[in-house]
């Protein structure tokens, strides 16, 4: 089923999560879909009880009924049918929610009598673009609801809720007000050059650049964390060679899927491997070893493995006990203090001559947290576990008061403007002319009004909408 | 009205034939006859008073912010205006010169009355033009189902036919002049008004608006004492606005005369308060709708009560006349007021007012039932240009003069039409601006109207428009091989200035130090150089050895490309990507209303506006963003469609 083309028959689908539930919820929309709920659904009691048939119930009201195949009138399953009038639903159009016993067979076949009167199965996302394309919701919305359909875990639902109600909008929207402030301003100074009230003055239009700058920065570093909701938490296992990180990874697996042996750089490539950890949706990757290496083919694996730090959310540096000071030292290099946990394996095998030594080192490098464990025996693991935990809900805890961005698209379109608006700073300031700045802000505007969907693109709306054209 | 039913009305008499009509001879007029008559075609022209043709009935000055822009397009594509502003100029002045190149705007004070001469002077030579004083009333057009133009009728019951008429009636159809609780029927300065035209029009089916404008005091010099003003001196290093005077190396005058300017009192804000009720627009004498941009005194101290003073400038109208202009002191009020008014200005107090200020109204075509050719979407063959479309200014009316003009004359010619896009030039945002979104008050071009003005400067206006004169006819072949001449130039002098690299000497080092800025560490090229904010062609000249003489015009092109190349290359993108949408084109008999996505307004002014391209279509007002996603959408439906069949 092609989405971009206009059927305007009704179409129905289950809102549900599949799998089995007490109940499930069917929604069935667009123009028509009256008359094919006339036909199924049978009313046994409504609220208000001259309401004979669907078609006749007021909006927001709820009845109880039988829902039959007409072909046999057969009962498929006793239901609660939802009226929405249009343009007061989710679409815009004409919806009913029909509640039925959440049994996978029910779903089905109410599902297949629906289609065999007049409606036809909705694709992908097509509920959210009837709604995009009534007007209820701007295209930042419409991509959280995006969001929403691909997103499994309950907090990437609350981030993209935030969104489906407006607040990137919002708070973007205050941001193109300013602009477009420091645009009259300088439409001030061009347009009437010679007039006494026109200011002179610059510094209000950096003043607001900067600003915005600052504001757009936060949100373009939010989609890290974003990221880490609305997809899975990345966490990197590095460390020297023969750290035991392939270990760990199996021990986390629970089954071999890295080779363990005992001689250095066996692992030459990053391996990944989804797992959940605490419930939490994650990828673990565990990297080539760390260190100088004359193999071509290892150096790849090591340069690998630092692509792989700078885009991890929590990163665990292994420590053998054989590890010295000086490769500690070298390899503190390459991490992140802010999400970097060092980890003393094989505490089976004993401890590291050199422990004090390298904990202070580690320390002194802004890295506070230390687990010792053994994979082997199963030591601590319960640790490493809290530590995921924690890394989750504390991307989670800036959900409370800030908007999280998730989509690469609008990250690419706030890094764009930040951008731009650092070079009309620099126009401005550097004597380029205030032509220059008013020239990129409007840029950096488009870039923000690509996110809100107020900037018509061509390219855009075949982006979003070949995203709405995934199909089923 | 067809031609045999003018014919047979009383007195009626066959006057002449002709391939274009065009009704009033104004800034719009002028430039459409000019561009009918020098593309070949039999052109007359009517004026309802022929010593007043090219009037300047308000400011005496052409250019401006934005103005100055077009005033360069309309010469680039063949036009009359700049050729004879240069030849009337008595200040030159280059506004916005520290703002940027974007906005760099030449703007001169013109001799009124020789402007006028030297426009009719120029017209009267050419071949193709008859030249006629009379007052037009009717349009002729076919009973066809979809009218078209025939011709137009005298109020003396002449009948001239016609293939295409242009109109370009100014503030003159139905005008009502007015002075506080005074109202007199005439058209701006005294002239005589057109009566019935407006009427033909509204009859054909067009829509009509009405519209409000105004103009200030002119007072005797004599008793003016400047030694209170501040003077304002013209600049002698300021390009002319045509480019063949450029080419030919003739400038802007040596000898200027200066402009003055002076601050408002707080007499004269009190004299403006207490007869605030004598004011036509606040006592509902006046209904039509007045500019923003260009508010009567009255207007700017009600609005911007905060203000204790306003500024006004005293221009010369000419150099053989003591009559000066107030600019910035347009005024509704009664006579005896602006008496009172101009006495309480700083060195006016016993100034002699010889013309009094006026609001005027006058009748419009709603420019939305234009097609941005200016042909009418109504009655086929007709067009309109200038204030008849809702524009405000002397340049506007130009711009769309020339327009209406060379598409008149090639729908007579049965070629295919123009249409300037906004990233083509200022002629092509205010077009668009009118016939898209139409207009609530007079429509003043301004440069944040367009999108791209880093592209749209006033020193390219040859590059971006003269080969679209040329194709069209109105650049003559000697022309155009200067124009090539200064292309190539430009393009070899950049290419060199890539190449060329230099160490960093002493000699350098002095050089830039002196402008306020650093010695490079190592070799550069002299095109990064020039990159430097601080850095001119002019003060590198010392250590470019090679560097051969070439004319101004080349070179402040040349550094401007270079100075703001990495701006420019961003800006080329937005405009390809403006493109984009410009090429999706919208078939003609689409019908909207059946189209169920889109909004209800967006179904009624999609419908009646009936944009060319998706472009148009989203600078709609009321057109919204996902509006644009469903047309998008649906087009794509048509494609598959016709793919299948």
């Amino acid at each position: 089923m092609d989405l971009c083309e206009l059927d305007n028959r009704p179409f129905c689908a289950c809102s549900t999560p599949s799998g089995t539930a007490g109940i499930a919820v069917i929604r069935l929309s667009g123009e028509g879909s009256s008359l094919i709920a006339d036909k199924c659904i049978k009313i046994v009691r409504a609220y208000d009880e001259s309401v004979k048939v669907c078609s006749q119930m007021p909006g927001y009201t709820a009845c109880y009924a039988r829902f039959e195949d007409p072909a046999d009138g057969r009962l498929i399953d006793n239901v609660i049918v939802m009226h929405f009038v249009a343009p007061h639903s989710y679409t815009g159009d004409e919806m009913f929610e029909i509640s039925c016993h959440g049994g996978s067979a029910v779903k089905q076949e109410i599902l297949s009598v629906l289609e065999s009167n007049g409606a036809r199965p909705a694709g992908r996302g097509e509920f959210t673009k009837r709604a995009f394309i009534n007007g209820k919701l701007d295209l930042a919305e419409a991509e959280a609801v995006m969001d929403v359909i691909n997103a499994d875990s309950a907090r990437a639902l609350d981030a993209a809720n935030s969104q489906i109600h407006g607040d990137l909008s919002s708070k973007l929207d205050m941001y193109e007000k300013k602009l477009y402030e420091a645009l009259a301003l300088i439409e001030m100074i061009v347009e009437f050059p010679e007039h006494d009230d026109t200011p002179e003055n610059t510094d209000k239009i950096t003043e607001i650049c900067r600003k915005a700058v600052s504001g757009l920065d936060s949100l373009i570093r939010s989609y890290s964390k974003g990221r880490m909701l609305t997809e899975r938490m990345k966490i990197v296992l590095c460390g020297k060679p023969n750290s035991g990180k392939s270990t760990l990874l199996n021990a986390i697996a629970g089954f071999d899927r890295a080779i363990v042996t005992d001689t250095p750089g066996t692992t030459r490539d990053t391996l990944e491997l989804q797992a959940d950890i605490a419930s939490i949706p994650v990828t673990v990757v565990d990297t080539a070893g760390l260190r100088d290496t004359s193999d071509e083919i290892e150096e790849m694996g090591i340069r690998r493995a630092v692509t792989a730090l700078s885009e991890a959310d929590l990163v665990f540096y292994l420590i053998a006990p054989d590890e010295d000071v000086s490769s500690v030292e070298e390899n503190l290099r390459d991490m992140d203090p802010n999400k970097t946990k060092a980890v003393f394996t094989k505490s089976d095998e004993g401890d590291n001559p050199h422990k004090k030594e390298i904990e202070e080192l580690i320390r002194a490098h802004g890295i506070n947290d230390f687990v010792e464990i053994s994979a082997k025996s199963g030591l601590n693991m319960d640790l490493l576990e809290q530590e995921v935990k924690k890394t989750y809900e504390a991307a989670g805890g800036l959900l409370a008061e800030n908007i999280l961005i998730m989509s690469k698209r609008h990250a690419d379109a706030l890094t764009s403007a930040s951008d731009k608006l650092n070079s009309a700073i620099e126009a401005v300031e550097g004597g380029l002319g205030v032509d220059i700045a008013s020239s990129v802000i409007r840029s950096a505007l488009d870039d923000l009004g690509a996110i809100t969907g107020k900037t018509v693109s061509a390219e855009l709306a075949d982006t979003i909408f070949s995203r709405f054209c995934i199909g089923k | 009205m067809n031609i045999k039913q003018a014919l047979e009305t009383q007195n009626a008499y066959m006057a002449g034939e002709y391939d274009v009509a065009v009704v009033g001879a104004g800034h719009a007029g002028c430039e459409a006859a000019a561009a009918c008559a020098n593309l070949g075609l039999k052109t007359v022209l009517f004026t309802l008073h022929l010593d007043s043709l090219a009037n300047l009935p308000c400011n005496p000055s052409i250019g401006g912010t934005a103005k100055g822009q077009l005033v360069r397009e309309i010469d680039a594509l063949g036009g009359v205006m700049g050729k004879i502003a240069d030849k009337c100029c008595i200040q030159m002045r280059m506004l916005n010169r520290s703002k940027g190149p974007a906005v760099y705007s030449p703007r001169a004070q013109m001799d009124r009355s020789k402007y006028s001469v030297a426009m009719k002077c120029y017209l009267e030579k050419l071949p193709d033009l008859d030249i006629r004083q009379a007052h037009i009333t009717d349009l002729l057009t076919s009973d066809d189902d979809k009218k078209s133009v025939v011709g137009v009728m005298t109020e003396s019951r002449a009948v001239y036919s016609a293939s295409a008429v242009v109109i370009c009636s100014g503030t003159y159809m139905e005008s009502r002049t007015i002075r506080g609780e005074v109202v007199c029927l005439t058209g701006p300065d005294g002239l005589p008004r057109s009566i019935g035209l407006s009427a033909s029009l509204a009859s054909a089916g067009i829509p009509m608006l009405r519209f409000k404008t105004g103009t200030p005091v002119r007072v005797n010099s004599g008793k003016i004492d400047f030694s209170v003003m501040t003077r304002q001196d013209g600049e002698t290093d300021v390009p002319p606005f045509s480019f063949d005077n450029e080419m030919n190396g003739i400038g802007v005058p040596e000898e200027q005369v200066p402009c003055w300017s002076v601050w408002t009192t707080p007499e004269t804000r009190e004299i403006i308060s207490s007869n605030m009720d004598r004011s036509p627009l606040y006592s509902g004498v006046i209904t039509g709708i007045g500019p923003r941009y260009c508010p009567s005194i009255e207007d700017k101290f009600m609005r911007f009560q905060d203000k204790e003073r306003h500024q006004i400038f005293v221009e010369p109208m000419g150099e053989e006349t003591n009559e000066m202009y107030l600019q910035g002191f347009s005024t509704s009020l009664p006579e005896e007021v602006q008496i009172r008014m101009v006495r309480s200005l700083p060195g006016l107090s016993e100034a002699v007012i010889q013309r009094s200020a006026y609001a005027i109204e006058y009748d419009l075509v709603d420019p939305l039932s234009l097609l941005p050719t200016l042909e009418s979407k109504i009655v086929e063959g007709l067009y309109t240009a200038g204030q008849i479309n809702g524009s405000s200014g002397y340049e506007e009316a130009a711009a769309q003069g020339i327009i209406a003009g060379i598409n008149a004359a090639l729908k007579v010619k049965g070629e295919e039409q123009i249409v300037l896009n906004r990233s083509d030039a200022y002629i092509g945002v205010l077009i668009d601006d009118l016939v898209t979104k139409g207009t609530s008050e007079p429509y003043r071009m301004m440069t944040s109207r367009a999108e791209y003005r880093l592209f749209l400067r006033q020193d390219n206006a040859d590059k971006r428009l003269t080969p679209i004169g040329k194709k069209v006819g109105l650049i003559s072949d000697e022309r155009y091989e200067k124009y090539i001449k200064k292309q190539e130039d430009v393009e070899k002098e950049t290419l060199r200035l890539r190449q060329t690299y230099i160490a960093p000497t002493k000699e350098l080092e002095e050089i830039l130090v002196s402008a306020g800025t650093t010695l490079p560490q190592s070799g550069i090229s002299l095109a990064e150089l020039l990159k430097r904010p601080q850095v001119t062609y002019e003060l590198i000249a010392p250590v470019d050895g090679k560097r051969e003489p070439l004319p101004v015009a080349v070179t402040k092109e040349v550094e401007t490309i270079l100075k703001y190349e990495g701006y420019l290359k961003l800006e080329k993108e937005k405009i390809e990507k403006f493109a984009q949408l410009e090429r999706r084109l919208l078939p003609s008999d689409i019908n909207y209303e059946s189209i169920s996505g889109l909004r209800l307004e967006a179904r009624q002014k999609l419908n009646s506006i009936r944009p060319l391209n998706i472009g148009q279509a989203s600078r709609i007002s009321g057109v919204s963003p996902a509006d644009i996603s469903v047309l998008l959408v649906y087009m794509e439906t048509l494609k598959r469609k016709d793919k299948e069949d």
